[in-house]
């Protein structure tokens, strides 16, 4: 046998320029449809002006211009970002942790993140949220003070630093600060309907001001989190095993959780807490593309992403003119989608 | 001549429980050395002081160089481990899996070269797995399997081969064809093989020289033939034995079973 006929798993260029394809329908319908239905040439034609060097009558009113470019794309953008951010994250945490429940909510940031916004609500000045405003700066230093807390209690088991250990200081530190925020909100009922609002997430208030405020913090963890999939494909057989590998677990698995806390506590800070897209998106491209890292974490990226610019259509267009939290859309269409998936694999071996 | 791996004075404490203590050992290039002692003798926590696993005292030398300066990458292309019970990832082919092997010679963010796929092909051809290079990991026989983790750790290409109780689980035959593998694999590439081993009959026939460790102590080695005597086996296993000949120069291990009204260490071994 000769190196030709060796074919390990990898990304093919293919499943990459696919998932292209998913992304760029998702956030052709999702800018088209609205209260306003814009006319999908014209919105392609609309999008080419905007390049560098090309000059293209879209045919859109300046009211349509505005709608397509001041209202929606900033929406669609972020919410592309929330889901391509919450779904490398959530693969990340599954390949450092070894466990497939691991998600971006794990190891206190949640928690942690919506203590930091029931406190902003509740105490902090009653100035609209903007984007360096106290709302997403509490909410992005609960995020990173609940993993801190986590890793210290975790790192101080004195019968070793183990995943399993992480994760049990994670639940801790999650019941306790979920505790110390519920106690905050039965003080403060009259901020009750604004600090849930917030925990079932929301991209309804942006502008392009949140899609700059988060980009930097996203490209660094998402890079960070693409560079170390081929770290993570080691850890899946173990700490020890790794260990006679050459790789160092404990390194890997710190660099791996503070990227993904990273980009999730920047994308949380703006968008509140939306659930299940860390863990139904990287299981469905293993589900169908296979189990290396190196696969899983490109792939989440782009479908991550196309996922939730539907998801956030589906939430402001299926009861119009109200709109419903995102979260419970990710859920409620998430689970079973998610759950046919599963069905109809073959499964993920033994 | 340098010996290929020299272990002095190691020591391993886990809380207050001693594992190992005071274990000097010297392993020669090309030799294969078999640990044998009872449970909870230190055999695997020696195997896995060599990989820098767990934490010790004293030193250990590969190719006279501490293991304490090197990174774990480069020790890791000293030495190669076939685990008692290795991790197997769902969904993971078996081409993957052996390519992992491959890690310590890959880049930070670099994936395998031409080279790195060559290696893994030549060992899944010298293993009889190319027909099993598409099959999940999970699906294999315990023989398959413990062909393809022996792989993992070949297409580390490092020069000592650590084996942790390979052939546990396996039948006398897959027993049998897995030791003559690594005795015609360490011939073949020269390796130094340290293998745990519990059958006490097959590790009198594979391993140039037997370490029996007993309590994390070294307590006895040589041949087969000068440690493998009734009186070691009673005073640290607790067993009574029959040693005898196999008529072609090895030796077998026969458990006595109890006499009615006495227990095994009451019984009288015969050699």
């Amino acid at each position: 046998m000769t190196s030709d006929e060796i074919r390990p798993s990898r990304l093919r260029w293919w499943w990459f320029v696919g998932a292209l394809l998913v992304l760029a329908v998702a956030v052709l319908v999702s800018v088209m449809l609205g209260a306003v239905d814009l006319d999908a040439s014209s919105v392609v034609a609309s999008l080419f002006d905007r390049l560098p060097f090309v000059d293209v009558d879209s045919g859109l009113s300046d009211r349509e211009e505005a709608i397509l470019w001041e209202l929606r794309m900033p929406r669609v953008v972020l919410g592309g970002i929330v889901g391509a951010t919450l779904a490398v994250a959530g693969g990340s945490y599954q390949g450092a942790f070894r466990n497939p429940l691991a998600d971006p909510y794990l190891l206190g940031v949640a928690a942690g993140a919506g203590l930091g916004a029931t406190i902003a609500i509740a105490y902090g000045p009653s100035i609209p949220s903007t984007p360096f405003g106290p709302l997403p700066l509490m909410a992005f230093i609960g995020g990173i003070a609940g993993v801190a807390a986590t890793y210290a209690i975790g790192y101080s088991v004195r019968a070793g630093r183990t995943a399993v250990t992480l994760i049990l200081a994670g639940v801790a530190v999650a019941s306790f600060l979920t505790a110390v925020q519920t106690y905050l909100q039965q003080r403060n009922a009259e901020t009750l309907r604004e600090v849930y609002g917030w925990i079932l997430g929301r991209l309804s208030t942006v502008g392009w001001a949140e899609v700059w405020m988060v980009l930097p913090y996203v490209v660094v963890a998402a890079g960070v989190m693409l560079l170390g999939a081929r770290r993570l494909d080691v850890l899946s057989v173990g700490d020890e095993e790794a260990v006679t590998l050459g790789v160092d677990p404990t390194r890997v698995r710190l660099v791996m959780v503070l990227a993904a806390t990273l980009g999730t506590a920047a994308v949380v800070a703006v968008s509140g807490l939306i659930g299940f897209v860390g863990i139904i998106v990287p299981h469905t491209v293993r589900i169908i593309f296979g189990t290396s890292y190196r696969i899983v974490l490109p792939l989440s990226v782009v479908l991550g992403a196309a996922f939730l610019i539907l998801a956030d259509l589906l939430a402001r267009t299926i009861a119009a003119p109200a709109e419903i939290p995102i979260g419970v859309v990710t859920a409620f269409f998430g689970a079973p989608f998610f759950a046919i998936v599963l069905r109809s694999s073959r499964g993920l071996g033994s | 001549m340098t010996a290929a791996l020299t272990l002095s004075g190691i020591g391993v404490h886990f809380g207050t429980s001693t594992v190992l203590n005071s274990v000097d050992l010297t392993v020669g290039p090309g030799e294969w050395v078999g640990l044998i002692g009872p449970n909870g003798a230190g055999k695997t926590t020696l195997l896995r002081t060599v990989t820098g696993a767990v934490p010790f005292e004293g030193s250990v030398e590969i190719s006279d160089a501490d293991v304490s300066i090197l990174k774990r990458r480069q020790l890791a292309q000293s030495v190669a481990l076939v685990p008692q019970h290795p991790v197997l990832p769902p969904g993971t082919r078996v081409v993957d899996y052996v390519l992992l092997g491959r890690t310590p010679h890959l880049g930070e963010v670099t994936g395998p070269s031409r080279h790195d796929l060559d290696v893994v092909a030549g060992v899944l051809d010298s293993l009889s797995l190319s027909e099993f290079m598409d099959r999940d990991v999970t699906t294999l026989s315990g023989g398959e399997l413990q062909r393809v983790v022996i792989a993992r750790a070949l297409a580390q290409e490092s020069p000592i081969l650590l084996l942790d109780e390979p052939t546990t689980a396996l039948d006398i035959g897959k027993q049998q064809a897995v030791l003559e593998l690594v005795d015609r694999l360490r011939r073949q590439r020269t390796l130094t093989v340290v293998s745990a081993m519990h059958d006490l009959t097959i590790a009198s026939q594979f391993p140039d020289r037997l370490v029996m460790l007993a309590r994390g102590r070294v307590v006895a080695q040589g041949r087969g033939e000068e440690v493998l005597n009734p009186k070691l086996i009673r005073t640290h296993y607790g067993a009574e034995v029959r040693i005898l000949d196999d008529g072609a120069g090895g030796i077998i291990v026969v458990p006595l079973r109890a006499q009615e009204g006495t227990t095994a260490s009451d019984s009288n071994a015969t050699t």
